[in-house]
């Protein structure tokens, strides 16, 4: 328990308005958030319905009946592992690809020209309020010319250009609190400059290398409009399987929320274990600390 | 050249030039084919048209309309965020026994990818099966279970879309929001307290002008994410019924996939990042008034 009183010391605004009611607002606020998340929930009950019951013209919010028929029909109908493995793959290497590059980068930044530093965060920020549908449009024309067009080549190459910027700008963060001695101390044990980068730096910023990569990746993974875009038979990804359940299975709706649930909840899961550097990554640049 | 930064280069190269070559080049080509007639099919170099791309876009009434619509988008979707998410974020800052957990389940939607929040929604404003009608009919909110055709109707499209964006991103809204309350100096506080301020004025004097810089990056961030929607909307109602929810990146990624019409899209698209960088330089300047008071 570091910090024990981090919430109890912050009671201000609405916590004097209603200090004394503090459980009514409790129970008020967790009645709220769950009505928030219950469209999720009922999409995950919807998913073990059985199929009839999921399209029921009255649909009820919990099921009558348990079932794993629309598991079983998401996997007869398209080849769904083939697509999350799609995913899984762009995903995974594009996150280290972007990630490493990002990490070197960001390094080289902090440490040796805080000027060009700067420079760079402002062009990253810049990077950041272009449409990603602007880049879409070059980017099919470019791997359209380089002929990998629903390849999973062409995904990692966009995937990682997108989440470079941004690892490298989360990185200058992490890289500039850790004090200059650490890089001194190592150099003076005898490593040189990039064996310094790998053997002490890149360690003590896991928490920092966590984070960039929690975000690339889910970057990639929920991509769907490059996904779409660039690619059609061999390279599909899970976002535009799924979709399809819509056009090409019109009314298999029950399938459509079985695959929904098996590519969202895992995440949903790992993302509550993690929520530690989800929250930092998120607050940072609109929070100083 | 010092040896400082020829070390600095050397760290800096490998990501350099993959964003020179996936990044910026696209972003330069982009800018270039917007002054083309590009065939696709011809895989040509195309034929210099000058402006006459942006021309057309700007006089094209569907490009009028989807630039209409996103403002609509954006503007409505960030308010309801914004005032949604502090709202929460008020009521979590009280501390009441469990609000960590409470604030788990609101933070649970937050990596959900847009495509499945599409999805969901999809579901439940269906107009046969789906649960949104039910219920405004068991509530006698509607006459009818089919009372509301909120994907097919014109006048729900739009909204229907914008209810999607909402329901994902007030999360967010509200831990920034939450990281900006927590921030707040005590001691502002308690000397609003010994002025004799009532809760309504510390409220009006002290928080809000407190959090107004983290709320300005919270709402450029948002604004410009929400300009850029196009999973939630695509999934949805891929910009219909007759163009009524079809907002700029769907209307783009049409032309340049249906009608193959490379010129245009790019004109357009650099009219969008144009749009998108004034819209943020007028934040990022009301920002940094707000930090130098």
């Amino acid at each position: 328990m570091s910090k024990p009183n981090a919430g109890v010391s912050n009671e201000n605004t609405l916590g004097r308005l209603f200090k004394k009611n503090k459980t009514i607002i409790g129970l008020i606020t967790t009645v709220l958030a769950l009505l928030f998340i219950s469209p999720y929930i009922y999409i995950v009950l919807t998913s073990i319905k059985p199929s009839s019951d999921a399209i029921s013209p009255s649909p009820t919010f919990f099921p009558r009946e348990l079932s794993l028929e629309n598991y079983v029909a998401m996997f007869n109908q398209m080849p769904i592992a083939k697509y999350f493995f799609n995913s899984f793959i762009t995903a995974s290497i594009s996150t280290i690809l972007a990630v490493f590059l990002g990490a070197l980068a960001a390094y080289g930044l902090s440490r040796f020209s805080s000027k060009t530093g700067n420079i760079f965060l402002l062009l990253t920020l810049c990077v950041r309020m272009v449409p990603m549908i602007s880049i879409a449009i070059p980017m099919y024309i470019i791997i359209n010319g380089m002929g990998l067009i629903d390849t999973r080549v062409a995904l990692i190459i966009t995937y990682t250009a997108i989440n470079v910027p941004f690892a490298i700008w989360l990185m200058i963060g992490f890289f500039n609190n850790i004090p200059k001695e650490f890089d001194e101390a190592a150099r003076i044990d005898g490593c040189n400059i990039f064996t310094a980068f790998i053997k002490v730096i890149l360690p003590v910023s896991l928490p920092g290398l966590a984070t960039a990569a929690i975000f690339c990746f889910m970057l990639a993974w929920n991509d769907f409009l490059f996904a779409l875009l660039l690619t059609s038979t061999n390279a599909k990804t899970a976002t535009v399987g799924i979709s399809e359940f819509l056009t090409a299975y019109n009314l298999d709706l029950g399938p459509m929320t079985a695959a929904a649930v098996s590519f969202s909840l895992p995440v949903m899961v790992f993302s509550i274990l993690v929520q530690r550097y989800i929250v930092s990554g998120m607050t940072l640049g609109a929070v100083k600390e | 050249m010092t040896k400082e930064s020829r070390v600095s280069i050397c760290f800096f190269a490998p990501a350099g030039i993959f964003m020179l070559v996936f990044l910026f080049f696209p972003v330069a080509l982009l800018v270039r084919d917007s002054f083309f007639e590009i065939d696709m099919i011809a895989q040509g170099r195309g034929t210099f048209v000058g402006l006459s791309n942006y021309i057309e876009a700007i006089r094209s009434e569907r490009f009028i309309g989807a630039t209409t619509n996103t403002l609509i988008y954006v503007v409505v979707a960030v308010c309801f965020e914004l005032i949604l998410g502090l709202f929460f974020a008020l009521l979590l800052n009280t501390a009441f026994k469990g609000h960590g957990i409470v604030r788990t389940i609101m933070l649970a939607p937050l990596m959900i990818a847009p495509l499945v929040t599409g999805l969901i929604w999809r579901f439940m404003l269906n107009n046969q099966f789906g649960i949104v009608n039910k219920l405004l009919y068991d509530y006698n909110i509607t006459s009818s279970r089919h009372a509301i055709q909120w994907l097919s109707d014109e006048r729900f499209a739009l909204l229907s879309t914008i209810i999607a964006d909402i329901w994902l991103t007030t999360p967010f809204m509200m831990l920034v929001l939450l990281a900006g309350l927590q921030g707040i100096s005590k001691t502002l506080y308690e000397s609003a307290d010994i002025d004799g301020a009532n809760k309504i004025q510390t409220f009006l004097y002290v928080t809000l002008p407190s959090l107004f810089p983290v709320m300005i990056v919270a709402v450029l961030i948002r604004t410009v994410d929400a300009a850029r929607t196009f999973d939630i909307v695509w999934v949805l109602t891929q910009g219909g019924p007759s163009n009524s929810s079809e907002v700029l990146s769907t209307y783009m990624y049409k032309t340049l996939t249906r009608y193959g019409l490379v010129g245009e899209s790019s004109a357009m698209a650099v009219i969008f990042i144009i749009l998108l960088l004034v819209i943020s330089s007028y934040f990022l300047i009301a920002m940094f008034k707000a930090n130098k008071k």
